[in-house]
């Protein structure tokens, strides 16, 4: 089965960071991407710019409503995701815990659909 | 340029819909299920869509911190919004304005919002 593990975390912190500590969370979570792959949990994934760069589309009556920024404002948000490829819920919390944002922000776990008939 | 768009409901219309009997889901489904394969269709051979996912109910959810070296798992999602994202949609489009006439036409938009966000690409 593969689960969501959406990274949410502090925006501020992370664009006050300097190169230096840059690279180290990019390093960080290289390791995790590379322990992930070789054990055959990784399926995909995707760093996202920030939020200020976010377009909202709505679509009401014939109306296409198009905003600046993100569906909500939060202290914490989306920064990124893993597709994880796992047997349980319990195994994809087990990794989720190893994403480098679990220290300081929280990693959100949610299963990806499997339509009936495809259950793999 | 890459980006994902993150399809988001309506927390009510999410519990109405944990509500419905497997029938009313079904038939629900199905009424969008044309439009999810007519965007598909036109769509999925230009390559402008990638990894897609639907997930599970934010009910569903499970929550994972690590604090001083313990990890804490919750049920429930990251927060109570009363948005709350439903899948992801990988998006290849030229620019923005490309990305956001893809973005209208995904089923979602017409009851929730999807937004865009860029993918960084290192």
């Amino acid at each position: 089965m593969q689960y969501l593990a959406m990274i949410y975390g502090d925006q501020a912190v992370w664009e006050s960071f300097t190169p230096e500590q840059r690279d180290d969370a990019y390093k960080r979570y290289g390791a995790f991407a590379e322990e992930a792959q070789q054990a055959g949990v990784m399926a995909g994934g995707n760093e996202l710019a920030s939020t200020t760069t976010a377009t909202t589309v709505r679509v009401r009556g014939d109306e296409t409503l198009v905003t600046d920024g993100p569906f909500v404002e939060l202290k914490e948000s989306l920064g990124g995701y893993f597709v994880l490829e796992c047997d349980s819920v319990d195994d994809a919390c087990i990794w989720a815990a190893r994403i480098p944002g679990a220290a300081h922000g929280a990693i959100e776990v949610r299963r990806i659909h499997v339509k009936e008939g495809e259950e793999s | 340029m890459k980006y994902a768009a993150l399809l988001t409901n309506n927390a009510d219309d999410i519990a109405a819909w944990e509500q419905l009997t497997p029938e009313q889901t079904a038939a629900a489904r199905a009424n969008e299920i044309p439009r999810w394969e007519a965007l598909f269709a036109e769509l999925g051979p230009t390559g402008a869509l990638g990894f897609s996912a639907e997930l599970d109910s934010p009910s569903t959810a499970k929550t994972v911190r690590v604090r001083d070296g313990e990890t804490i798992v919750t049920d429930g999602p990251f927060a109570e919004l009363k948005e709350q994202i439903g899948g992801v949609i990988e998006i290849e489009a030229p620019d923005l304005d490309a990305a956001i006439a893809i973005a209208e036409r995904i089923p979602v938009a017409t009851s929730g919002s999807v937004e865009l966000r860029p993918v960084i690409e290192r």
